[in-house]
């Protein structure tokens, strides 16, 4: 109940956050370009306003989850209302799990949004709605809640300026593990191949999220990937939580 | 005193927008003036300089399809300005870049065929390109359809056609009609006994009148073509014997050369010309 409690303040503080309908309003600029910027193709338009939509909810959907995500604790902190909120029954996990889930909320109204801004723009070049946008749509959302568990991790312990870098770091990091599979595969055997693969299986790999090519050509997607994928966003998030939670019950305001 | 900073205030902040709005105006006023000088710029130089695709595809971080538009759109824009001379010296380079970015895209493939064709007049390089894209879909029939179609009315290489229809005719969705392209590149290819056997075939499963008409006519012209091959050879034959060419196409069975005159597919004899030697079918197959 406090979780939540805490969740509905958040949310109504980040709806007044001026940056998220500054980046809302980006985001729609973007999707609406897209039909201008399809008329220069020649070929298939839809193609162009699919691709341009969707790495616009995804682009700034990660900003928003960045932006709002790093100053969430920190702003508590600065302002020093930590200690009016702390010195009530309230765990420090609740705390933090409130400021999570009232930003995934928050997200999720933004990305409803800026979906539905979309959905029309490609309902009106192809008089159909295009169900399968929703797939990629859903698990852009689930890499925003992860990334937004990665801004709540580094607001607990650090200034907004470094936690933004540290996430975004992390964001760049989850699109980057091709790198270590090449890497892993010119190894010869040994501990520093071994040390390679636990690195490789350990960083995050946002690439399990995008769907982005797949729907917009239409290519069939293995029934399997859609579990997995979304277990290991659910698993992943709830250990950044985690470690957040442990970093923040340690963590001395004074 | 406050009353007099208030009062202060008014003229100092009109002498701001003043200045404010006459900044702007002196920028603006600028911006026109620079822009009407000339500067020297290598036009597509940016994208010459871009790694291959199949590096800048990770360096995208899952963005790689939304780069392939922008690059796309771009090469759109710069092969269409024909003032660039050498525009087309990195045409392989740059859409190797989009097909490693989205190999599933296939509408630069086309362009890029396109534009090597007709454009930059470098037909080897529209293969390369359609081939590419084949490779990376095998199941699109519209990426070896273009080659054929390409090898059949540019490079006259009816055999290259041929493998190309060949190739497409037999992939999910492929139309009727590239079958009929395969038996008509096997005709002009001179293939004529395999050009019979899949124009017979078109014709008994046509699905419509226009397509049993279609292959009724091609069946005539390669018929026509068979028995006009063969009433050449026997009048060479009988003018090696007799030292002249046959009064008329009768004289070939006299000879003994023929068992019997073939006839066209509307039971009409060939026409022969005993000045020249020639023979042709009684009608054109598209006047039937």
């Amino acid at each position: 109940m406090r979780i939540w409690a805490i969740a509905g303040i958040t949310f109504k503080e980040a709806k007044r956050d001026r940056i998220l309908y500054l980046l809302f309003f980006f985001a729609a600029v973007a999707i609406l370009a897209s039909r201008v910027l399809a008329i220069l193709t020649v070929g298939d338009r839809v193609k162009i306003i699919k691709d341009v939509g969707l790495a616009s909810i995804s682009i700034f959907g990660v900003l928003m989850a960045v932006l709002i995500g790093t100053s969430l604790v920190y702003k508590e902190i600065d302002k020093k209302t930590i200690f009016t909120l702390l010195s009530k029954p309230l765990h420090r996990a609740e705390f933090i799990l409130g400021k999570f889930f009232g930003l995934v909320l928050t997200l999720l109204v933004m990305t409803a949004g800026m979906s539905l801004i979309f959905l029309v723009i490609v309902y009106l070049h192809t008089f159909r709605i295009e169900w399968t946008m929703l797939v990629a749509i859903a698990y852009i959302f689930l890499e925003l809640v992860l990334v937004t568990a990665v801004a709540i991790l580094f607001s607990s312990f650090s200034t907004p300026i470094l936690s933004s870098i540290f996430s975004l770091a992390f964001y760049l990091i989850g699109h980057l593990s091709w790198g270590l599979e090449l890497l892993i595969k010119k190894m010869s055997a040994g501990a520093g191949r071994t040390a390679a693969q636990f690195l490789y299986m350990f960083l995050p790999d946002l690439e399990n999220f995008n769907f982005k090519t797949e729907v917009v050509h239409n290519l069939p997607i293995p029934a399997g990937i859609y579990l997995s994928s979304f277990l290991y966003g659910v698993f992943y998030t709830a250990f950044i939580l985690a470690l957040a939670v442990i970093i923040f019950r340690r963590r001395d305001f004074i | 005193m406050p009353r007099e900073r208030a009062a202060a205030r008014g003229p100092a902040t009109l002498l701001l927008v003043l200045f404010l709005l006459g900044m702007c105006a002196s920028f603006m006023a600028l911006k026109a003036k620079t822009d009407t000088i000339v500067r020297k710029k290598v036009p597509g130089s940016s994208i010459i300089y871009i790694p291959s695709g199949k590096f800048l595809k990770y360096a995208t971080f899952g963005y790689s399809a939304l780069a392939a538009d922008l690059i796309y759109l771009w090469a759109i824009q710069y092969y269409s300005t024909p003032t660039i001379d050498d525009r087309f010296d990195h045409l392989d380079h740059v859409f190797a870049i989009i097909a490693d970015l989205d190999p599933a895209y296939l509408d630069p493939y086309e362009t890029g065929a396109l534009i090597a064709t007709a454009e930059a007049r470098d037909i080897k390089l529209a293969f390369k390109i359609l081939d590419n894209g084949f490779a990376k879909n095998p199941k699109e029939w519209l990426l070896p359809f273009e080659a054929g179609h390409i090898a059949m009315m540019d490079l006259k290489d009816y055999d290259l056609a041929r493998q190309y229809f060949e190739k497409c005719m037999n992939l999910p969705g492929a139309p009727d009609f590239t079958r009929r392209l395969y038996a008509n590149a096997l005709y002009k290819r001179g293939d004529l006994e395999t050009s019979w056997q899949t124009w017979l075939e078109i014709y008994n499963t046509a699905p419509d009148e226009r397509t049993k008409k279609i292959a009724s006519n091609h069946l005539y012209q390669v018929k026509s073509a068979i028995d006009t091959n063969r009433l050449k050879d026997a009048v060479g034959k009988f003018q090696e014997r007799a030292g002249r060419l046959p009064e008329e196409l009768a004289d070939l069975v006299r000879a003994g050369i023929l068992d019997k005159l073939p006839q066209d597919l509307d039971g009409q004899d060939y026409v022969y010309d005993p000045k020249t030697g020639g023979v042709k079918a009684a009608t054109s197959p598209w006047k039937r």
